[in-house]
Parts: C-alpha cells; structure tokens; sequence
C-alpha cells in the first residue's frame, strides 16, 4: 500500500522532472569553440627596420631603450637562442601554430589549451579552470602566465609574469610589468588573434595588433634545436654593443629610405589617427635620391 | 465509497513544485531569448536579431601596415600581397595621374581597401535589414544587406554587392578526423552535425566590385574579386575603449596566388567631430 501512494506520487510528479531536463536544452548553445589544430600563419610582419617605429604608441622611455638597441645584440651568446614571448613569437618570428588541449597531469581533466609555435618552440598554457594567477614576487617567463574565459564564441586570456622582452625584432622594448590580453576567434578555416599590449613603463596606451593563421591539418612542424656554438660569437666577450643617447648613425635611414618625416617614424600615439597625416605634410623631409629604395622603385 | 476528490495541486509540497517549475521555465527562456526579442520570439528582421550594436561613429587605429596606410607607397612596393606574374605586372604600370584624369580616383577606396584607408566610419541601419557604413575617406556608402543575395546583372560598382549575416558558427573544413566535415555520397565535404553557437559577429560577403587597388600604389584587384569581412566588437581591459575589429580575406584569382587577409580596427567615439570627408585622390593616403 505504501508502495502504491510513493509510486502514485513519483507519477504525479513526472511533469516536474520532465521539465527539468528541458531546461539545459532550452538555454543557448555554449560558446565554445574547437580552436585546436594546426594553424598555418599569414602574417605580414612591420618593423623589419632598424628606425621602425611606426604605429607603436611609444612614450619617451621606450623611445630611448629603442634608439640605443644595435643590431649586433643578436650575435651576443646569451641571445643566440633567447626565444621570443609567445605573444611576440606568434607575430615577429616564424609563426605555425599547434594548439592541442591541456590536461591535467593527474586526473586527466581537461583545464585549458596549449599554444605551441614554431620558431625556438615557446609554448602557453592558457589555463580555463579558474585558477588564480601567482603572486607578484613569481618568477617571470617567456611565455608568462595565463588565465582564460570564454566571451561568447571567443576566448580571452590575459598574460602577466613575462620577462621582459621585444616588441618588435629591431628592439622596441617591452617591460616585464606589461601585460597582454589576447582575443582568439574562429571564423571557419581562419584565425584571428588580437593582441592588446598594456605596457606602462614604455607605451602611452595599449598596443593593438592582429594576426591571422590559415587551418592546415597536415602541417608539420619542425623541431628547432638551438646552441651556442662553442668557440662563442663574432662579438667579443664582455662588448654589448649599443648606441648612446642621439649617437645612433643608422636610425633615420629607415625614414630616409621611405619618405617619411624622422618624428613620425618615431612613433607615439598621435601618429595612429587619421588627421596625422594632414600634419605630416608640414614636416621634413631628408631628400630621397639617392636611397636604395627610391632607386628600385624609379 | 470514494471521498471528495480533491483538486489538483492542493497540498503545500504541490506547490512549492509547481512554483520552483515555472520559475525555472521562465529564466529559462528568459535565457533563450534573443536582442530585442522580448516576447521570446524570434527575430524577424536583422536589426532585431543584432547580437552586437555596431552603430555608431568610429575612427580608424593605424598600428600596422602604418606606411602603406598614413603614406602612397612608392610604385613597385608590394612585398605583403601574394600577388601573381599578372598582378605584379599591373602594379607595376600604375600611373595616379592617369587614374584621376580618367575618373578612377576612386579606385583604391574600393570594398576590398577601403578600410585600409585612414579615416572614420559611420554605420547605422538605413532599413531594418540594411547596414549602412558611410566613410569619410573618399566618401563613400557601403550597404549591408541582410537576406537574398546579389540580384541578376548587378552593375558592379566601387563598394560592389553586400549580403550580411549575423554569425557564430563559421565550421571548419576539418579533415583530421576529429569531427566536422564528412564525404557525402558524391564526395563532397558536408557538415555531419554542425555545432550551433549563438551568432556573436557580422559576416559579410562582397561581390560585383568595379576593379580597384588593394594599396594606394596601384596593387590591383579584379572584378571577380570576392571579398568577405568578419567584424568583432569588444572592449579592451586597460581603457575600456569600444573597438571594431575587422578581419578581411580577399580572393582574387585573376592577380593573387592566394587569398590575402588584411585586418584593421577602429575606436569607438561619442559622435562626428572630427569627420572629414575628402573626395577620391589617387595620390593621397586619404
């Protein structure tokens, strides 16, 4: 009998029990989306000239550690295999893309996605699961540290923690108290990633810019072993080349070669908006005659 | 002998279910709903279905490709676009002078450039299922249209013809094996069980373009161009500044040995100071 009254009221109720697993179905659909795989890059790098400065929203500080960079910073040993933070490494360097999803040692759960690029192999965990970025005083890395949401269809993370590093490869700098915040999308067999770069020690705003890679499931992806030779570099031990302040000969040929007024390759966030240009045709310009560049296109 | 019968839900355990039940139902589809969709039905025109508010004034942002953009590149300067034998060949005849005595100054403010071109934006919707961009650079209209596709002998025009959509599930030609596309039974790749998302961004398709330029310096595109532009809208964390994001795939198989994808961004601003319209000038970088 009592059997029979539990039974009539686990029917009664049946309609309650229905509408509750019709609840998930009726809500929006997740929005998350497979970013994995082989991303194959289109990137069309700026800033492949020393003096390039063009279109980075720089403040003096990062204007002056630019102008003393030399190119022969590179050949130093202790740069030779030195990679980029991925976030650079993913737009300066040469830049195939693997992401594969990260799972936790022990439980095999899924807590985020792997980036992996080609060029001195950095890789990024992005972590999803909530976790909490270290304190301050944690060490700093290439590739930083990574905390990521979902905003709709797109992922979002922000990195802290990075060394600090180059904005571009002809030594625009990027201070160690900078973070970035990434936005990667999916529009069918395209990627796009923007980058926005908060650096208060050498930018005056944050620094927009953006990549795309192409899907390619049957990429493959070099390994890239570094070392450093063992009879050194051509620059002798203890030398950092560089450029005094206003002593560096080679900053304007960039200018020179294309035309543009020497301030204006410079940099600084005025120089980003479209009226700019009216003020640039005030300004000088070194003749153009006898430029490499100049000569080619004539 | 029956007793009285008792009325439906008539004990307080009945409805204490009956309310959990209906409040569940409603923030349920509460949830469901879409932009301006307040009676949970679904939207009948584009404007309504909008998941994002693109209106507004903005202003372009120039952080990349700066001297192809705020300058006309010299003739011959056309290392980042994959361009073929052909249209090496036409980039390399360019003559600006020649463009704006014939009337093709408009040439490079073109749908596949124009937003390449320094300048501001102004989009609203001139109908419910028409955006309008208008651009002070060059002066010219873009219009989104939402629904149908390109009517029968469309003259083609500078900014060609547009069908819009409100995306958020773009399926990826995916042959690994790990989902998406499978052969049908005549072998073409097919979408066995597409993932549905909520459309979060404007798709927009672009054909019947007069042929124009991808730079300032004459870089050309053809008239079978096929141009489709996906736009972002979000905010950054540091100045919580609106942006507009556009990332733009231009196939070309008459002068590109591939696609090219060109991006750009704009900032949101309050209102039209600051607009400027110019006319078409082949010899100016806007």
């Amino acid at each position: 009998m009592r059997l029979t009254k539990i039974i009539n009221w686990k029917m009664k109720h049946v309609w309650f029990l229905l509408l509750l697993l019709a609840v998930p179905a009726s809500r929006p659909a997740q929005a998350q989306v497979d970013l994995t795989g082989e991303w194959s890059p289109r990137v069309y790098n700026d800033h492949m000239d020393i003096g390039d400065y063009t279109g980075i929203p720089l403040n003096e500080a990062g204007r002056l550690r630019a102008e003393s960079w030399h190119p022969e910073q590179l050949d130093l040993p202790e740069n030779l295999c030195r990679p980029h933070p991925i976030d650079i490494g993913l737009r300066v360097s040469v830049s195939q893309l693997r992401i594969t999803t990260e799972l936790d040692n022990e439980t095999r759960q899924p807590v985020g996605l792997r980036l992996h690029v080609a060029w001195q192999e950095p890789e990024q965990v992005i972590y999803l699961d909530g976790r909490p970025h270290p304190s301050a005083n944690a060490p700093h890395k290439w590739s930083g540290f990574s905390t990521g949401h979902w905003e709709r269809n797109t992922l979002v993370y922000t990195t802290d923690h990075l060394k600090e590093a180059y904005l571009t490869r002809t030594g625009v700098p990027k201070s160690d108290k900078a973070t970035v915040t990434t936005r990667v999308r999916r529009y069918g067999n395209i990627l796009t990633i923007t980058f926005i770069i908060n650096d208060p020690a050498y930018l005056t705003e944050p620094y927009i810019r953006e990549s795309s890679w192409v899907y390619d499931p049957n990429q493959v992806i070099a390994p890239f072993p570094c070392e450093i030779t063992p009879d050194g570099t051509i620059i002798p031990e203890g030398k950092v080349p560089s450029f005094l302040p206003g002593k560096n000969d080679i900053l304007n040929d960039f200018a020179t070669e294309y035309g543009i007024p020497p301030e204006s390759a410079s940099g600084g966030a005025e120089t980003l908006y479209p009226e700019y240009i009216k003020k640039m045709k005030t300004m000088k310009v070194a003749p153009r005659t006898t430029t490499e560049h100049y000569k080619r296109t004539q | 002998m029956a007793g009285p019968r008792r009325p439906a839900m008539s004990t307080p355990m009945d409805r204490v279910f009956l309310v959990a039940a209906l409040s569940l139902f409603a923030s349920a589809n509460l949830a469901a709903q879409r932009p301006g969709d307040a009676q949970g039905a679904r939207p009948t025109t584009a404007r309504a279905a909008a998941p994002d508010d693109l209106t507004g004034y903005w202003v372009s942002i120039v952080t990349e490709m700066w001297r192809y953009r705020m300058l006309v590149p010299d003739k011959g300067d056309y290392v980042k676009v994959p361009l073929n034998p052909e249209g090496r060949k036409v980039a390399d005849a360019w003559d600006p002078a020649k463009d704006q005595a014939s009337g093709n100054a408009c040439k490079s403010y073109g749908a596949a450039a124009i937003l390449q071109v320094p300048g501001r934006l102004h989009i609203y919707w001139q109908d419910d299922n028409t955006l309008r961009m208008d651009t002070d650079s060059g002066t010219q209209t873009r219009l989104f249209r939402f629904g149908g596709s390109p009517p029968p002998n469309e003259p083609p025009t500078w900014q060609g013809y547009s069908v819009a959509m409100w995306r958020g599930d773009e399926p990826r030609d995916r042959r690994d094996g790990q989902g998406g596309p499978v052969q049908d039974s005549t072998g073409r790749l097919v979408i066995a069980q597409p993932q549905r998302k909520d459309a979060d961004y404007l798709k927009v398709v672009t054909t019947h373009m007069r042929p124009g330029y991808l730079q300032k310096n004459g870089v050309p595109y053809s008239g079978n161009a096929i141009v489709e532009e996906y736009f972002d809208r979000f905010s950054d964390p540091y100045t919580h500044n609106t942006w507009l994001s556009v990332t733009t795939v231009i196939s070309d198989p008459q002068y590109l040995i591939e696609p090219l994808i060109t991006h750009a961004h704009f900032k949101k601003i309050s209102d039209s100071s600051g607009w400027d319209p110019t006319p078409c000038r082949a010899d100016e970088p806007r």
